[in-house]
C-alpha cells in the first residue's frame, strides 16, 4: 500500500540528507524536523485525501488555546497536529491535545436538549427541542426575577474560558453580581499579590534565573505544549538551580535539583519562617525597603513569632533546611518563585502568598532580571472591546452578593463581583442571607468540582430549578430540571481567541452531531428570548466578534483570512515598573488603588480597615498533624489531592479511551514504608477513611512522597465504556475526593479569600 | 547499512506528559491495550533523596536486533535501505518468543494475536512527513529522530536499557 507516498517520503528525507539536515543529537533549535506548518498540514492532508482546518485546541484550561491542525476525512474529525506558527505550544501538543477526536466523539456526548420528567437525581428525562428547552428557562427566569429579585440567579464558574466574559454578561444584562467561582483557583493567588505587590508577578523571568522556587505549582499537567514547561526544561538545561516545594515528587521535580517535602497546606508557615530567616540575618534589599515598602518595621517584629524551629514542626521540613533556601534566595541576584494552585487550597492561603510576595520584595527579587515581573508580556496589538458589562457595577450590586468569594470591600475583583462557587450552593440550604432559585452550571459539575459533596447533593435536590449547559453527560446532570448540550469548540467557528501578542479565527472543524449550539449561542439565544437582545447582539456572534474587534480595525471576515492569525509586535520588556504598578487602581466600585500608600503593602491597611488582620498569620487545616493532634491516633495521615494530571483535565476526559488506557483506576499515592506497615502491596485496593467519609482507591507505592502523606487525583467519578470501567459512586465507596474535607465554615476556609481546605487526615486499609 | 534510522532520547528534558504515547495511538488508530510507545517513571533513591527519572520507549530498531534473532519463523527483519525492523505479520504466529527477547517491552499483542509494533511511521501510507507524530509532538525535544552511524545508534540503545533497569 502507499508505495507512491512513501516514495515522496523517501525523497525528502534524501533530499534532507544531501543538505546535511538530519542528524540525530544535532543541538536542539537545529534539528531539522519540525512540527506542521499550515503548508505541511495541507500536503500531508491532501495525500491521505483528508482536510485540515487550523483551529484551536479545547482539551485543557483555563483558556489554554493551543494552535492546531485539525484532520478530517469525509467528514469526520480524524486527528491533530501542533501547529508550528501557534507561539502558544510551537507546534507540540500534549495527550490531551493527540486524543481530542475520541472526546468529540465519546459515547457521553449529549445530543438534544433534555427536560427532567422525574425525580431530581433520578436521571428521567425527556427530549425536548433548543426553542422549547429555552423557553423554559426563560419563563422560569422571569417568574423568579418578578418574585426573588435577579439575584435569585447564579452561574457555577468554568476554569476559565472565553465565555467566561459571555457568562459575566448575562448575569449583569439580568441582575445578578452571583458568579460563583471556585474559590480554589488563580483568583486566591491574584488577590493577594495584587493587595501586596499592586500586580500578580506570576511571569518568572526564566531566561535569566539564576534559582528558581517552584513552590506548590505543577508545569506540566495542564498545558504542557506551552511556553512553562519550554521555560522549565530550558532553565534546567542552562543549569539554573531549580528547588521544589510540594509534598510528592512529580516529573518537574524529577528534574529539580532539590525536593522539599512540605506538608499539604503548610505553606503559609514555610514562607513565614523564610521571613524570619531573612528579616534576622538582614539579607534584605535595604534600598529597595526604604523607598518602596510600606511597614517593615513591624513586619520584623511580627515574624519574631515564627522561627525555623516553629515551621519545622508544622511543616515537617527540617529547621536547617528552611534557613538554607531562604538564605539561597535571598542571596541570590537572580531568583524567581514561581507559585501555584497548590497554595491556593487551603485556610492560611491568602497568608501564604502574602509572606511570599513580600519575600520577594524585601529581598530584592521584585521585576528585576531572573526575578518575578510585574505585568504580562506586551506587545503592539490593539485591546478589543470586552464583552464584560463593568461599567454598570455599583455598591448595591455588590451588597446583593449571595457569599462573596472576597470581602465586599473589595469587590469587584479582577475578573468581576463574586460569590464563592460553594458558598452559593450552601445559600440554597441555609436560605441566608437568600437562597439562589436558579442556578446555571456551564461546563462545571458541582458535585466533583467542589468540596462537601454531601452537602452539595442535599442542595441540588432542594435547589428549584438547575440548569445543565455542557458537551457531554455530568456527574451532576441527573439533578438537572433542563439540560443543554452544546458543541465542543471542533464544532464552531467563534470565538476568536487571543494569547500573548497573537490573535486567531476559531475555524469550525466538523458539523455538531446532534441538535445543539455553542455555549455563546445559547447565552445570546436565553439573552434575546429575556429581552436583553440590545446586550446580545441581536443574537449573532459574528456581531458579537465585529463589534469586539473594532479597536483591531478588523472584522472576523478579515480575521479569518489568517489561517494561522496574526502576531502583534512585542514590546520589549521593562524592569522596575514601581512607579507605575504600585499606583494601580484596583476594580473596586471606589477605584481605590491596590497599595493605598504606593508602596509594597507588607503592613496591610486595606485589610485592617476591613477588620483583617494586617499582617500575614498562619492558621492551621481544619484537620491537621500539628492542629488537631487528637485525631491523629485514629487518623494518622494527612490526605490531599492533585488538582489535574497529565492525561486528565480536572474532572473530566475519564470517558476517553486513549487517556484512559494510561490512568485506568483511581490511585492513591502511598510512601512504600508507610504500606508495607499496613500490608498493603503495590495495586491493592485500599480504603481511606477521614472523619467526613471514606473512599475506595487503587493504592500506588510511591517512593517519591512524604511517609506521613497520602494524595490521590481529584476528579473520579465517570466510567469508560469502551474499557469496561463503570462510573464511581459519587460519595462514600467512591473515588471522589471532594467528601473527604470539612466544609465547617469557620475552618475550612481562607477568612478572607474563601479558600477551601484540601486537607484532612486519614486512615488507609487494605479492602 | 547505507542509512540507519533511529530514536534517540533526553531524559533530562522529558517531563512525562505522554504526548508521544498519545500522538502514537491516535496518528496510527493503535488499539486498545496496545502501546507501541509507552512512557515509564524510573524512581531514584530514598526518601527525602529521591528523584524520578522519564523513559520514552518504543521498538528501538535495534542495531542488532534480538527479536529478529529469536523469531522461529524469522518474520522479523531489519531492512537494509533504512536500519528499520519490520515484522511480516503473515508469518507471525503469536508465539511471544520476540516479546521474551526484547529488553524493551516493544512487542505487542492485540486482538489478533499477532506480533505488532512500531515501523516508524514509514510503511504507513497516511504519514507523509518527515518525521513520526510521537516526535513532532514532543513538547520539549526531548525524543529526537534521525539518520545515525552504528556505533551512535548502539550507545541509545544502552542508554535507554540502562535507565530501564534502574
Amino acid at each position: 500500500m502507499g508505495e507512491k507516498k512513501n516514495q515522496w517520503l523517501l525523497d525528502r528525507r534524501a533530499f534532507l540528507k544531501a543538505t546535511g539536515a538530519g542528524m540525530a543529537g544535532a543541538a536542539i533549535g537545529a534539528f531539522p524536523f519540525e512540527s506542521f506548518t499550515l503548508d505541511e498540514a495541507m500536503a500531508v492532508a491532501a495525500k491521505a485525501d483528508e482536510t485540515a482546518v487550523p483551529t484551536l485546541c479545547a482539551m485543557c484550561g483555563p483558556a489554554a488555546n493551543c494552535g492546531v491542525y485539525a484532520f478530517t476525512k469525509n467528514g469526520r474529525f480524524t486527528k491533530v497536529a501542533g501547529m508550528k506558527e501557534s507561539p502558544a505550544n510551537n507546534g507540540s501538543l500534549c495527550p490531551k491535545g493527540q486524543a481530542s477526536p475520541q472526546w468529540v466523539y465519546s459515547r457521553e456526548r449529549l445530543k438534544y436538549p433534555l427536560k427532567r420528567v422525574g425525580k431530581k437525581g433520578e436521571g428521567k428525562f425527556q427530549k425536548i427541542t433548543w426553542n422549547e428547552a429555552i423557553e423554559i428557562i426563560a419563563d422560569t427566569l422571569k417568574r423568579q426575577k418578578q418574585k426573588y429579585g435577579p439575584e435569585s440567579l447564579g452561574m457555577l464558574s468554568p476554569a476559565r474560558r472565553t465565555y467566561s466574559e459571555y457568562l459575566y454578561r448575562f448575569l449583569i444584562a439580568h441582575g445578578s453580581p452571583n458568579y460563583g467561582h471556585s474559590g480554589i483557583c488563580v483568583m486566591q493567588r491574584a488577590f493577594a499579590f495584587m493587595y501586596t505587590l499592586g500586580d500578580w508577578p506570576r511571569i518568572v523571568d526564566y531566561g535569566k534565573s539564576d534559582v528558581i522556587l517552584i513552590w506548590g505549582r505543577q508545569p506540566i499537567y495542564s498545558g504542557p505544549a506551552q511556553e512553562g514547561v519550554r521555560a522549565y526544561v530550558n532553565a534546567k538545561a542552562r543549569g539554573a538551580k531549580i528547588i521544589a516545594i510540594k509534598p510528592t515528587v512529580e516529573p518537574d521535580v524529577g528534574l529539580a535539583d532539590e525536593w522539599v517535602p512540605i506538608r499539604p497546606g503548610t505553606d503559609a508557615a514555610l514562607a513565614l519562617a523564610m521571613l524570619n530567616v531573612v528579616v534576622n540575618e538582614n539579607l534584605i534589599d535595604k534600598a529597595f525597603v526604604e523607598q518602596w515598602c510600606y511597614g517593615y518595621d513591624q513586619l520584623k517584629e511580627h515574624v519574631q513569632k515564627y522561627p525555623p524551629t516553629w515551621a519545622e514542626k508544622i511543616t515537617g521540613i527540617p529547621s536547617e533546611q528552611i534557613t538554607e533556601i531562604a538564605r539561597i534566595y535571598a542571596t541570590t541576584k537572580q531568583a524567581g518563585i514561581d507559585t501555584g494552585n497548590g497554595l491556593e487550597h487551603t485556610p492560611s492561603s491568602n497568608d501564604a502568598f502574602r509572606a511570599i510576595a513580600i519575600l520577594i520584595a524585601i529581598t530584592g527579587h521584585l521585576d528585576r532580571p531572573g526575578g518575578n515581573l510585574l505585568g504580562p508580556p506586551l506587545s503592539k496589538m490593539p485591546r478589543p472591546k470586552s464583552v464584560h458589562l463593568t461599567e454598570r457595577y455599583t455598591q448595591e450590586w455588590v451588597d446583593k452578593l449571595v457569599y462573596p468569594e472576597f470581602p465586599k470591600p473589595f469587590q469587584p475583583f479582577v475578573e468581576g463581583t463574586s460569590s464563592a462557587y460553594y458558598g452559593m450552593l450552601e445559600s440554597v440550604l441555609t436560605e441566608k442571607p437568600y437562597p439562589m432559585r436558579t442556578i446555571i452550571a456551564p461546563g462545571s459539575q458541582a458535585l466533583v468540582s467542589t468540596r462537601g459533596s454531601k452537602r452539595v447533593v442535599e442542595a441540588l435536590k432542594k435547589l428549584e430549578f438547575y440548569v445543565v449547559v455542557d458537551v457531554a453527560r455530568t456527574a451532576d446532570m441527573p439533578y438537572a430540571d433542563i439540560v443543554i448540550p452544546t458543541s465542543t469548540p471542533y464544532e464552531m467557528d467563534h470565538p476568536f481567541e487571543i494569547r500573548g501578542n497573537w490573535i486567531m479565527a476559531r475555524n469550525r472543524v466538523i458539523q455538531p452531531l446532534g441538535d445543539y449550539k455553542s455555549i455563546y449561542e445559547f447565552l445570546c439565544d436565553l439573552g434575546v428570548k429575556m429581552g436583553y437582545g440590545a446586550d446580545f447582539w441581536g443574537g449573532s456572534m459574528e456581531a458579537s466578534m465585529n463589534d469586539q474587534l473594532k479597536p483591531l480595525g478588523m472584522t472576523i471576515d478579515e480575521l479569518r483570512k489568517h489561517p494561522t492569525g496574526i502576531k502583534y509586535e512585542p514590546v520589549p520588556r521593562t524592569y522596575e515598573t514601581y512607579e507605575k504598578v504600585f499606583k494601580r487602581k484596583s476594580p473596586r466600585i471606589s477605584g481605590a488603588p491596590f497599595l493605598p500608600q504606593g508602596k509594597v503593602a507588607i503592613y496591610n491597611t486595606s485589610f485592617k480597615e476591613a477588620g483583617f488582620p494586617p499582617l500575614p498569620e498562619w492558621k492551621e487545616p481544619p484537620e491537621s498533624i500539628t492542629g488537631t493532634p487528637e485525631l491523629t491516633k485514629k487518623y494518622p495521615l494527612i490526605l490531599s489531592d492533585y488538582h489535574t494530571s497529565s492525561v486528565y483535565t480536572a474532572s473530566w476526559q475519564r470517558d476517553v479511551p486513549y487517556l484512559r488506557e494510561i490512568l485506568p483506576y483511581p490511585t492513591v499515592h502511598i510512601h512504600p514504608d508507610t504500606a508495607s506497615e499496613r500490608g498493603i502491596k503495590n495495586g491493592d485496593w485500599v480504603r481511606i477513611e477521614s472523619p467526613h467519609g471514606w473512599i475506595k482507591v487503587k493504592a500506588e507505592l510511591y517512593p517519591g512522597i512524604r511517609p506521613d502523606t497520602v494524595m490521590v487525583l481529584h476528579g473520579w467519578w465517570q466510567g469508560c465504556k469502551e474499557l469496561g470501567f463503570k462510573d464511581l459512586p459519587l460519595l462514600d465507596g467512591g473515588a471522589n475526593v471532594n467528601i473527604m474535607y470539612s466544609v465547617d465554615r469557620e475552618k475550612a476556609f481562607d477568612p478572607l479569600v474563601t479558600a477551601m481546605a484540601s486537607q484532612t487526615l486519614v486512615q488507609v486499609r487494605k479492602v | 547499512m547505507s542509512t540507519q534510522y533511529g530514536f534517540s532520547f533526553a531524559k533530562e528534558r522529558c517531563v512525562q506528559c505522554f504526548g508521544c504515547e498519545v500522538a502514537c495511538k491516535s496518528w496510527r488508530e493503535g488499539e486498545l491495550g496496545v502501546r507501541w510507545r509507552r512512557v515509564y517513571n524510573i524512581w531514584q533513591g530514598r526518601y527525602p533523596k529521591v528523584k524520578n527519572l522519564s523513559a520514552s520507549v518504543s521498538c528501538m530498531h535495534c542495531a542488532d536486533p534480538a527479536c529478529a534473532k529469536a523469531c522461529p519463523e524469522q518474520a522479523i527483519q531489519k531492512r537494509a535501505e533504512d536500519g528499520i525492523v519490520v515484522v511480516d505479520r503473515s508469518k507471525c504466529t503469536g508465539c511471544k518468543t520476540c516479546l521474551k527477547a526484547c529488553t524493551f517491552g516493544a512487542p505487542q499483542f492485540g486482538a489478533d494475536g499477532k506480533m505488532q509494533k512500531c515501523d516508524m511511521c514509514l510503511n504507513d501510507s497516511d504519514l507523509s512527513k518527515e518525521s513520526p507524530p510521537c516526535i513532532e509532538t514532543c513538547p520539549t525535544k526531548a525524543l529526537q529522530f534521525g539518520k545515525m552511524e552504528q556505533k551512535e545508534k548502539i550507545t541509545i540503545e544502552q542508554d535507554i536499557q540502562k535507565l530501564m533497569a534502574m
